[in-house]
């Protein structure tokens, strides 16, 4: 066991946790937020994404050390922010979701990917979401919505 | 056993090395997979770990006289933004797994893990690149070439700690990286291909050619490189079959969940075949 | 208020939306009840064989041996054809069965616990190959006998399709515990909810009234979880009634791709008698599928093969026959096209090589043949309903450029290629078993403040019938959506209203929730509790006998075209997917957002069923156990795709719409196969049309 020091969701913790423990376990068994899934256990499919440091990470993969020092942002936070309203807007007029069970990797994907790069070509979406599988859509309603977020939102995602 | 040691500076890392027996993780994107348990419960090591992602000192990547530094804890998708960085790595990388791996693998972390898929081992390979390894005892370098010797088997004391990796000056007019996968984006090589040219007006100055998961571990010929440099291209025009049926012999592949041999052998030596004609024709 | 203008402006905000995107909707493995316990499976490590002794581990407190012995009812999983054992007794019949369940507190415990067992058997030897036949079917169209004399040119080919996993992004998984009412109620990752009661009543043998199943959100199934949550919740009804405890089963990946069902493996045999005037006489089709260890399904699954075995076109004389064969591997059975996936793609790979081998130009062959209002269906029954085949053809090419494109790239060494399928799709059940075997209902109550409730047991498992059929009841009502409420279904209070499969959900489903939506209204009495069932009666004309495989296969059919550009990589035998255009007639859509969904989505299976999807068993066992080695398409795989819709209402559907779910598949393997076989400018008769078999075509490939 260790004390792992980072901040959850804009929460400071403190945590006594065993450093090998998958952040995805973390995330879902020990703070009961289930938004984040998994899907296939081996970052393959995306679903488990969340934000570390506004990078989209596969949470199934990085163990609680690694979280030391770092900003972790899960789907159950992001839902809070201006950002995801657009997102939210945008993948419900394309009918960016079906089964639900990938859209808050696809979410949180997408933001990683506007965040640093705010008007991004058809090309560099899908290479941004490249690594989250979607079973359902074909991606296709997918890629639309990011790109309609990427327009409706304004300059929301461009550097402040 | 059962220790787990999370290091914040590179002494921490190496002394820690020099008492335990560990698994070393940077990013985690293969060892956490390696040893995934079932869903909720830990991963499991069979050794003390050792977890080295927060060593803020190997987190850099810089030039000096000797080459092109990237520090173990930088991960692919830094370095694939990294001005430094050469564009025959960051082709490597930029087909590497997913945007979200990169965000947090690393470098050794990908050559440590010795698989024969592994990507940027064959950029390392071609670019003769060596890796700096750390321990207690002090400094030693072996070129990543040698550093991985077979199938998850490499040139790694248990006290140590590949601190970075070393690309040296190179000059070559090209270098190509082509991968060959079953889909697009994440997938893991079927084989890959890179190399490495410098013309001297008609005649070869010098040239490379590494190959990826067509062998137990990323593969050079060196002995074929001699043959082919100082050959004239006219020369060279009129050698292609026969060097193509040479890289031939020089690998070695098989049968698994992602492709088969023949097919690995074959594209292997269309891809030698086209790139040796086109050299011929002066490259490009 | 949207800050831009829709480009879907009929159709209905999706009512999922807001809890997915947000991550609230909760699936299986989000539910967690109080001293729930956890189950792992104890499998065959055999193909085939007898078990002689099972060592157990010594068991911790706290932790269960569940087997056949602790079955209170029958042994058998209730699937169409019941002859798969909740738990194998003396026989093991593929690698993977599951022999006994261990429960307990600890996921890590079980695991070690169940990798401690010992089983001895006494190895029998399993069967792989083609030789077993358990299902016969068989049928004649025309005189084929007069066919087969009159024929001056008899060309025959064969076609083979793999296994395709259905990938759903949530593994499947179930949860069982007795609800306040000391129900065994399962809660689970479900397509079809009175499937998995009947099957749990069956094999714990209490009262139907004594079951319930509730569905969470479910994460994908495309036929995956039509039949497989069957065999789950019969193993946990029975662990939870010797435990008395919430017992949950999730699977992990590698467990659901390596040992869950999958589609049928097929191998087909076509034979086209031709005269000297270029006129296809007859064929014989032989059809062959993989069933595995159990048949479970695949009867259905067969039929439906055959029924489609020559797609769109009315050839005069046939004669299909096809088997099931028992293989010592993982059963396969439902995954989205049923059966008819793999004919089609023979079928229209088929036609295209008569054309070839005759000479003629295939567009205009299979033009000829193309079936019309009226014409005789493959088993003797009639078209019925207007067909616009020709429309659809004509406006798929017209997006897509076809015959320049077919013509450009047709010239040798240009690497670039273009298919055209046409297919079709029978929607809901074979032939009249949706009046009198399925017999489906549905229920509105509308409660005293003129809230009408849905009580249907269609899931909603992406597909948006949450968002269609409240749609439809809500617009037949003439109230706001807002007025009506449609819950995930519980079978404790919902009609069984048949499975959520077949294409059915619209036409039949949908159907009848328009009919009681008219009736309520007639009986509309504002500020009172009022109640209507509106039970399915279909069309009378639909005649089908299933012995004889004669008569109207199915209540209807929808249409489709996809076209499908490809280029081709001559070094690495690799193809890439340039563009994709389809049109459909499913009647009337009925909501345009959910069916271009529907339509994007399919043929992105189709196109990996044809071209990626890869996946081999050897010696029963499966080589690809993961999603890193069970390649489904990315987002960087898959170009733009343009859809159109045809509208041509269908009087038994709602508001004239026809089934569309499956449709969306079934021609993605053709026409990327035929795009790839115009490039190459060699035969594709197998799919998936991998590099490696391209690599094999290229050198001993047919022209």
């Amino acid at each position: 066991m260790a004390k792992i020091k980072f901040t959850l969701n804009h929460k400071k913790l403190e945590v006594e946790v065993d450093p090998s423990r998958r952040l995805l376990d973390f995330i879902r068994e020990d703070m009961h937020l289930s938004g984040t899934k998994e899907g296939c256990g081996e970052g393959s499919c995306g679903a488990c994404v969340v934000l570390m440091d506004g990078y989209s990470v596969n949470s199934c993969l990085i163990p609680m050390a690694n979280v030391e020092g770092h900003e972790i942002i899960t789907i159950d936070e992001f839902k809070n922010t201006k950002e995801f309203e657009v997102l939210y807007a945008a993948f419900s007029e394309e009918g960016g979701s079906q089964c639900g069970f990938c859209t808050p990797g696809m979410i949180i994907a997408s933001q990683s990917l506007l965040s640093h790069n705010p008007h991004p070509s058809e090309e560099e979406i899908r290479a941004g979401l490249a690594g989250n599988l979607c079973r359902c859509t074909g991606y296709q309603a997918i890629i639309q919505a990011v790109k309609l977020a990427s327009e409706i939102g304004g300059n929301l995602w461009d550097k402040k | 056993m059962g220790q787990k040691i999370i290091a914040r500076t590179l002494s921490e890392a190496i002394e820690a090395l020099a008492k335990y027996d560990c698994n070393i993780v940077a990013g985690g994107s293969d060892i956490m997979l390696q040893k995934r348990n079932t869903a909720g419960e830990l991963p499991r090591f069979e050794k003390d770990v050792l977890f080295i992602a927060n060593i803020e000192e190997l987190h850099k990547e810089y030039v000096d006289e000797e080459g092109l530094h990237i520090g173990a804890t930088m991960t692919l998708e830094e370095i694939l933004r990294h001005e430094l960085t050469p564009n025959v790595l960051k082709d490597c990388l930029k087909e590497l797994a997913s945007v979200n791996i990169r965000h947090f693998a690393t470098l050794p972390g990908n050559i440590a893990n010795a698989s024969p898929a592994g990507d940027t081992i064959v950029v390392d390979i071609l670019l003769d690149a060596k890796l700096k390894l750390t321990s207690i005892r002090g400094v030693r370098y072996v070129s990543a070439e040698d550093f991985v010797q077979g199938v998850r088997k490499i040139d790694l004391a248990k006290d140590e700690l590949i601190e970075e990796i070393i690309f040296p000056k190179y000059d070559f007019d090209k270098l190509i990286w082509f991968k060959v996968g079953s889909r697009k984006a994440e997938s893991i090589s079927k084989l890959a291909f890179a190399a490495a040219y410098k013309l001297d007006g008609e005649k070869i100055a010098s040239i490379r050619l590494a190959f990826g998961s067509v062998f137990m571990k990323a593969i050079r010929s060196h002995e074929l490189e001699k043959e082919l440099e100082g050959m004239s291209l006219k020369e060279l025009g009129s050698r292609v079959e026969e060097f193509t049926e040479k890289y031939g012999k020089v690998i070695s592949p098989i049968d698994d969940q992602r492709s088969t041999k023949s097919y690995r052998l074959e594209v292997t030596k269309n891809i030698v075949r086209d790139f040796l004609t086109t050299l011929a024709k002066g490259g490009n | 208020m949207l800050p831009f203008k829709s480009k879907y402006p009929t159709s209905t905000p999706k009512v999922d939306q807001g809890i997915k995107v947000r991550g609230e909707a909760k699936y299986t493995d989000d539910i967690v009840m109080p001293g729930m316990l956890f189950a792992k499976t104890v499998r065959s490590s055999i193909a085939h064989g007898e078990i002689l002794s099972i060592q157990k581990p010594k068991l911790p407190e706290g932790y269960y041996w569940v087997d056949h012995k602790d079955i209170k009812g029958e042994n058998v999983v209730n699937i169409i054809f019941s002859d798969w054992p909740v738990f194998a007794e003396k026989k093991v019949n593929f690698i993977g069965e599951p022999i006994a369940l261990i429960v307990g507190p600890n996921k890590g415990e079980l695991d070690r616990l169940v990798n401690e067992v010992k089983i001895e058997y006494k190895e029998e030897t399993p069967v792989f190959d083609f030789t077993e036949s358990y299902i016969h079917k068989a049928f004649t169209k025309g005189d084929i006998a007069s066919a087969k004399k009159k024929a001056v040119k008899v060309i025959e080919e064969e076609f083979s399709t793999g296994y395709q996993e259905q990938a759903y992004l949530e593994p499947q998984g179930l949860l069982v515990y007795y609800d306040e009412e000391h129900r065994v109620t399962c809660v689970g990752s479900v397509q079809c909810p009175w499937y998995v009661h009947r099957a749990v009543v069956r094999a714990c043998a209490i009262p139907t009234e004594k079951v319930r199943v509730i569905q969470p959100a479910v994460g994908g199934a495309f036929g995956g979880k039509e039949h497989y949550p069957s065999l789950l919740a019969a193993q946990l009804a029975t662990a939870m009634l010797k435990i008395n405890k919430p017992i949950k089963m999730c699977f992990e990946r590698p467990e659901d791709i390596t040992f869950t069902t999958k589609r049928h493996p097929s191998k087909s045999k076509y034979i086209a008698y031709v005269d000297k005037d270029n006129n296809i006489l007859g064929m014989d089709v032989q059809v062959k599928l993989n069933g595995g260890a159990y048949k479970g399904c695949s009867g259905v699954v067969l039929s439906r093969a055959l029924i489609a075995c020559v797609n769109v076109y009315n050839i005069p004389a046939l004669n299909v026959a096809g088997d099931v064969y028992m293989t010592n591997t993982v059963p396969t059975a439902a995954f989205r096209g049923f059966g008819s996936p793999q004919t089609i793609f023979a079928s229209e790979m088929f036609i295209h090589h008569v054309a070839k081998d005759l000479g003629v130009d295939p567009l205009e062959l299979r033009m000829k043949y193309l079936v019309k209002e009226g014409d005789i269906t493959t088993n003797s029954g009639k078209f019925h309903d207007p067909i616009i085949l020709p429309a659809l053809i004509e406006k798929a090419m017209e997006m897509s450029d076809y015959k320049r494109k077919i013509k450009e790239y047709s010239k040798p060494g240009c690497n670039k290629g273009i298919g055209m399928s046409f297919f079709l799709h029978g929607c809901g059940f074979t032939g009249s078993g949706e009046s009198d075997i399925i017999k489906g209902k549905v229920k509105l109550i509308k409660d005293e403040k003129d809230i009408v409730h849905v009580y249907a047991s269609s899931v909603d498992m992406g597909q948006g019938n949450k968002t269609t059929l409240k749609r439809i009841v809500a617009k037949n009502l003439d109230i706001p959506n807002e007025q009506v409420v449609f819950d995930n279904p519980d079978t404790s209070i919902i009609p069984d209203s048949g499975p959520t499969a077949a294409s059915r959900t619209i036409i039949i489903v949908g159907f009848l929730m328009e009919k009681a939506a008219k009736n309520l209204k007639k009986i509309w009495k504002s500020g009172v509790r009022q109640e209507h069932i509106e039970p399915y009666v279909g069309p009378s004309y639909i005649k089908w006998d299933e012995e004889t495989m004669q008569g109207d296969a199915y209540p209807s059919y929808a249409w489709g075209v996809n076209v499908v550009e490809v280029e081709f990589d001559p070094i690495t035998y690799q193809i890439e997917t340039k563009g994709v255009w389809s049109t459909y007639d499913v009647g009337r859509v009925v909501d345009e957002r959910i069916a271009v969904g529907q339509a994007d989505g399919g043929i992105v299976q189709g196109l990996g069923y044809g071209y990626m999807e890869t996946m081999r068993c050897e010696k029963g066992r499966f080589r690809q156990r993961s999603l890193s080695d069970y390649i489904v398409p990315t987002a960087e795989d898959i170009p733009h795709m343009e859809t159109a819709f045809i509208d041509n209402p269908f009087i038994y559907g709602a508001d004239g719409a026809k089934g569309m779910g499956e449709l969306t598949l079934v021609g993605g393997a053709p026409a990327i196969a035929l795009a790839i076989e115009n490039a190459i400018g060699k035969k594709v008769n197998d799919i998936p049309c991998n590099p490696e078999y391209i690599m094999e075509l290229m050198k001993n490939g047919k022209n």
